[in-house]
């Protein structure tokens, strides 16, 4: 296991783009998101992983692992705690049009969400999961994913309402 | 069995009580069998306020896939990197961690740099021999203590000098360069000093102070050693000849 066979190689380039979105979920800062999908990368690449591993499962398990014990372990994630939405400006063009500020709110109510609800919203929501699939992906029960899938866009709804009640 | 009680946005699924917010949740991903999904398109139907729910779900998530796909931007020099074989990883200076893991094959006679994006220009890349510092590798005694000043505000301070299973002389030393400290090893080869393995020795960051050192990466330099000396490393006079001789 001491390298990646060449399809492997393969497969974790085009799984890079996912892999970024997955960090991204994790980490809530695109610049963070940087820095994680590049030490797990590395980490694939110094470690290897069984050639009959699934490369895609092989590599968010390895980067939420890496989260978990290098950044959460850390309590890297308090720095963030008082500065601005993490994902700030992610994806906004023009300042002033209604999207972009419902871009802004999104943004800054998913930095709110606990990393874990993030992470399966993102899975789902974003990735096009089945419940099943981003369990596997995240190693929890499929009902875990449920809840925090529900609970995120809960927790979204009710935040984005009363960000939009608290500036109209 | 979907089985509606007498709690209006409370059913039983499974085992599992689930509210309307679980129910609009899975309704959206396609997740609910179809008797629950006729039951809740029939609530939907003379429920406003369940259907403005899940109209605010639904935009809630258009606008997450929008976020989400303006940062599918991968760092370019991954890809190569990936691609790659037998070939050190060289990151760009993170943010959180700032520093390097190097994977060092055992034996391997250079270890190839990879720098594909070194965002700050003033950046000292480890793994590059400049001539400062191989002059130093070539002249500096090794020493338990102080520092040779470098230019870009490197401090250098070589630790040992000990003789490689290829014949060649090597040396490990310590760089500093504002909180960025490295442990390397680096051998001479045909009169060049090339540097075999770099690893992040330790990080402080001054406001948090949470990054300890970087064990896995002086195990990487210490594995280094122990798979490439051929003997113990030299003593002070031994090493003041070899320097002397030139080599």
């Amino acid at each position: 296991m001491a390298s990646l066979t060449a399809q492997q190689r393969q497969d974790l380039i085009e799984e890079l783009p996912r892999l970024k979105r997955f960090c991204l979920s994790l980490t809530s800062d695109p610049a963070d998101a940087d820095d994680l999908l590049q030490i797990t990368v590395e980490r694939l690449l110094e470690k290897g992983m069984p050639e009959d591993a699934h490369v895609a499962k092989w590599s968010h398990r390895v980067c939420r692992n890496l989260w978990i014990d290098e950044i959460r372990s850390r309590d890297v994630r308090s720095r963030y705690a008082q500065s601005e939405s993490a994902l700030e400006g992610a994806g906004t063009t023009s300042a002033n049009t209604d999207e972009s500020v419902q871009l802004d709110r999104v943004s800054a109510a998913m930095e709110r969400l606990p990393p874990e609800q993030r992470a399966a919203l993102v899975q789902v929501a974003v990735e096009g999961c089945s419940y099943a699939e981003a369990a596997a992906f995240l190693e929890v029960p499929i009902g875990t994913i449920m809840s925090r899938v529900a609970r995120a866009r809960k927790a979204l709804a009710e935040d984005l309402e009363w960000s939009a009640e608290r500036e109209a | 069995m979907c089985m509606s009680d007498d709690r209006q946005n409370v059913v039983d699924m499974a085992g599992t009580r689930v509210d309307d917010d679980h129910l609009l949740s899975m309704y959206i991903d396609n997740e609910l069998d179809a008797e629950r999904t006729i039951a809740l398109i029939t609530r939907l139907r003379s429920d406003p306020a369940l259907r403005a729910r899940l109209n605010a779900m639904e935009a809630n998530d258009s606008a997450l896939k929008t976020l989400f796909a303006a940062q599918t931007d991968v760092p370019e020099h991954l890809a190569p990197l990936v691609t790659a074989d037998n070939i050190s990883i060289m990151p760009r200076m993170v943010n959180w961690t700032r520093r390097l893991t190097l994977s060092a094959a055992a034996g391997c006679v250079a270890v190839v740099a990879l720098v594909a994006s070194l965002d700050q220009p003033d950046v000292f890349n480890p793994m590059t021999m400049d001539p400062q510092l191989a002059a130093a590798l070539e002249q500096s005694a090794s020493r338990a203590s102080g520092w040779e000043r470098l230019d870009n505000g490197r401090n250098f301070r070589s630790v040992l000098t000990f003789p490689a299973t290829d014949g060649r002389w090597c040396r490990e030393f310590l760089l500093a360069q504002d909180e960025s400290h490295w442990r390397g090893v680096a051998c001479r080869d045909n009169g060049e000093w090339e540097n075999q393995v770099v690893g992040s020795e330790i990080f402080l960051e001054q406001e948090t102070q949470y990054r300890p050192a970087g064990t896995d990466d002086s195990e990487q330099v210490v594995r280094f050693i122990d798979e490439t000396a051929a003997d113990v490393a030299l003593g002070p006079q031994q090493e003041a000849a070899l320097i002397n001789s030139g080599w």
